[in-house]
């Protein structure tokens, strides 16, 4: 398993410097210099415009730009940002760094865990009337065209209906004498939703030998049920008593998006499981567990979920990239000050240097949350670790 | 290809009727089949119409078109609070066959009076099937347009990407070592590449046309995971008798990539290219939604006119301006899912029924 960590680690890394130098040259060939003629801008001060000229190195060959890209690259460095001038690109994406990563943890875990209940249980109702309503459901909202989809739902829930909140993160109006800023209120929720999921899933391993399916279902009912008076202890401890009021604020803000995303998002890891979990079902392992007599359910669970969750982790390794851009569209419509929206405006108003930025944190974003897959792959697999050791 | 002289042309009659017939069993992809072959009706029906002279151009044309709607309106006084008896709140006034009166100019009406007005966009008449856009343009038209544009596009791009992708997953497949590893760390690059923010960053370097776009998109998915699953598939044909004895026989190994190994790998090719078509739809969609593609009319651009224009919100007063663009996108991109799906079933045996 080390060995394989170790040779993916190394890989990683061979492929972000591929990433480095191709996302500089896509840059570099926007034709007619977009870095200098952008900074012929009159907000930018001459001083700004000799640093840039310095630091991109636009007076160098090419091979020279992109090694000097690559070392501003590891020194955090991107110039100036033209059209918010006195900002540097690190300091905008590092406000909307947390913003987009809470979006885009909620909106997997999810999804993913929707999808693969739903899935499951599609494929084990095969041929029923319930099991083609699904489907149909399914194949409709992983098809469906999404901003248009999402703007019938800030319609419906926003402005009908009037639940929640049409678009930004927060209300005004409570941030007034907030003594906090938004991102710190950020960050310790996204403290809050990692705590609280590596203790779920904690529990979910603990409790996964319990031998009877309907002890074993209390014993999770007990725990989610602990876990949600324990959060809202812990919200009522020490500093936390203040920030509450403005957590709730943007987790108010948050139901929409992350709702929208998921009914988006679950159907197509719910569309794969249900084909895995048909191709397992033929196996001859399936035959044996119904011949020694083990309940459907248990079946179900423990003998062809468990083999089909496989394909469905690696398809999930692919579709990463999806969801990160389903991201950047969910930003756009919702008004989420996220990155997504950030390189969305850099681009339309041609700011190169928040453009360069954005889109190389959001590649770096997307390599680690591949290498995470991964390894949470060769864990699932014990082939791909028997064959790293030997 | 003389290999595929041997084969006598009722065998392989047999073998499409066989697999039509294992198609057939799957109800959902013949739907999706249906809603292909719909759009692809639709999209000949419009310059068809054109030629014969049943739609006048300067009516029905999708970008310049343009026709007078007269309605009869009935003349309000809009209240300046909500909710009353009539209205729940401030965009129910006016309703669809009223006019108020304040917005009323250059007439003598008074409240209660019924005029006779010219005003876009029109709902659904016998003239204009799904009404009129605020320009006065027809939907059903645009509608129309717009298919053309996502099959052209889909249809181009999935060839293109499945062509690259096909040939570069064979040949890594035979090739082996040096060409393998390389094209696997290429496809592991252009995986990790957000397709989104990218093509925000190619918009940016010039106005993206439909066929760049189309192109882009072949690229962008020829090389990235397809290739990966095609060489899986290339390797275990590699390993069958017949390849084996194609090359005792002699066969060079451009015969046996070409007459042996591409054919096998074809059914899956197809599948891809299914597939791919949806997201290739769904992306222009996106695209022109944001308004970052030069396009004359798409779908995603009659949806983004009625964003930008401030009809979303507005509801169901105007459907017309809302629905059929985003079904047409959701129902086309659905159904090639669909026929993907029915394909997958033909040609993955441990998929079917019994």
């Amino acid at each position: 398993m080390t060995r394989y960590i170790v040779r993916r680690i190394y890989q990683l890394i061979i492929v972000f410097f591929l990433f480095l130098v191709t996302s500089y040259v896509l840059f570099d060939a926007i034709p007619g210099n977009a870095f200098q003629t952008l900074l012929l801008n009159p907000n930018l001060p001459p001083e700004a415009y000799q640093r840039v000229t310095e630091l991109f190195g636009l007076n160098q060959p090419l091979h020279e730009r992109v090694i000097l890209y690559i070392q501003n690259f590891f020194k955090g460095d991107f110039g100036y940002s033209y059209t918010r001038y006195p900002k540097t690109p690190i300091e905008l994406i590092a406000e909307r760094l947390p913003r987009t990563l809470m979006l885009f943890a909620m909106v997997n875990v999810v999804s993913f865990y929707t999808g693969f209940l739903i899935g499951k249980i599609l494929a084990w109702r095969r041929g029923s009337k319930s099991e083609t309503w699904i489907t149909v459901t399914s194949v409709f909202s992983y098809t469906v065209f999404y901003p248009w989809f999402a703007l019938m739902m800030l319609w419906v829930f926003g402005y009908k209906l009037d639940w929640l909140p049409i678009g930004k993160f927060l209300y005004p109006e409570t941030w007034y004498e907030s003594p906090y800023t938004s991102d710190e209120i950020f960050i310790s929720l996204i403290k809050f939703v990692a705590l609280f999921s590596i203790v779920q899933i904690l529990f979910f391993i603990f409790s996964r030998n319990i031998e009877s399916i309907s002890k074993r279902r209390n014993t999770r009912l007990a725990s989610f049920i602990s876990l949600i008076l324990l959060s809202i202890l812990y919200w009522n401890s020490g500093d936390f008593v203040n920030q509450k009021v403005y957590a709730f604020d943007i987790a108010y803000h948050m139901i929409l998006p992350v709702f929208t995303v998921t009914v988006v998002a679950f159907a197509g890891t719910a569309l794969l499981t249900r084909t895995t979990m048909m191709e397992v079902m033929k196996d001859d392992f399936i035959l044996t567990a119904r011949a020694k007599g083990i309940s459907q359910k248990r079946i179900r669970d423990r003998h062809a979920a468990r083999n089909a969750l496989l394909p469905v982790v690696t398809s999930f390794i692919f579709t990463i990239v999806t969801i990160i851009d389903g991201s950047v569209l969910t930003e756009t419509i919702f008004s989420w000050p996220g990155m997504g929206q950030l390189i969305l405006d850099s681009v339309l108003q041609e700011d190169i240097p928040v453009a360069m930025a954005s889109f190389s944190f959001i590649g770096i974003f997307a390599l680690i949350a591949h290498f995470l897959a991964d390894i949470s792959y060769a864990y699932l697999d014990p082939r791909i670790r028997i064959q790293s050791q030997g | 290809m003389e290999n595929d002289k041997n084969i006598p042309s009722s065998i392989r009659k047999a073998s499409i009727k066989k697999n039509w017939a294992m198609f057939k069993q799957s109800k959902l992809g013949m739907i999706g089949l249906y809603i292909v072959a719909f759009f692809l009706f639709l999209s000949l029906l419009q310059p068809f119409l054109f030629i014969t002279g049943i739609w006048n151009l300067g009516t029905y044309d999708p970008v310049v078109g343009y026709s007078e709607q007269f309605q009869d309106f009935l003349v309000v006084d809009c209240p300046k609070e909500y909710p009353t008896e009539k209205y729940q709140s401030r965009t129910d006034c006016p309703a669809r066959n009223e006019i108020n009166i304040k917005t009323l100019f250059y007439s003598d009406a008074k409240v209660g009076d019924t005029i006779n007005q010219n005003l876009q966009p029109a709902p659904p008449s016998r003239k204009h099937i799904l009404g009129t856009d605020p320009l006065g343009r027809d939907i059903f038209s645009q509608i129309m347009e717009g298919s053309q544009v996502a099959f052209v596009l889909g249809l181009l791009s999935a060839t293109l990407g499945v062509g690259i992708s096909t040939i570069l997953g064979t040949i890594a497949a035979f090739y082996g070592g040096r060409v393998d590893a390389y094209l696997m760390r290429q496809s592991d690059l252009i995986l990790m590449l957000p397709t989104l923010p990218l093509l925000f960053i190619i918009s940016a370097f010039s106005e993206l046309q439909v066929w760049h776009l189309a192109v882009v998109l072949g690229t962008i998915g020829g090389l990235g995971g397809s290739v990966i699953t095609i060489k899986s598939q290339a390797l275990q044909v590699k390993v069958k008798p017949f390849v084996d004895s194609a090359r005792i026989t002699g066969g060079t190994k451009m015969n046996i990539l070409f007459s042996h190994v591409l054919p096998n790998v074809a059914p899956l090719a197809l599948l891809f290219m299914v597939f791919s078509v949806t997201g290739a739809i769904a992306s222009e969609s996106v695209l022109s939604f944001l308004g970052l593609l030069n396009i004359d009319m798409s779908w995603g651009l009659m949806i983004y006119l009625a964003q930008v224009e401030g009809y979303i919100f507005s509801g169901m007063k105007f459907w017309w301006l809302i629905l059929p663009a985003g079904l047409s996108v959701t129902f086309l991109a659905g159904g090639f899912y669909l026929v993907g799906r029915g394909l997958d079933e033909v040609f993955n045996p441990r998929l079917r029924d019994r």
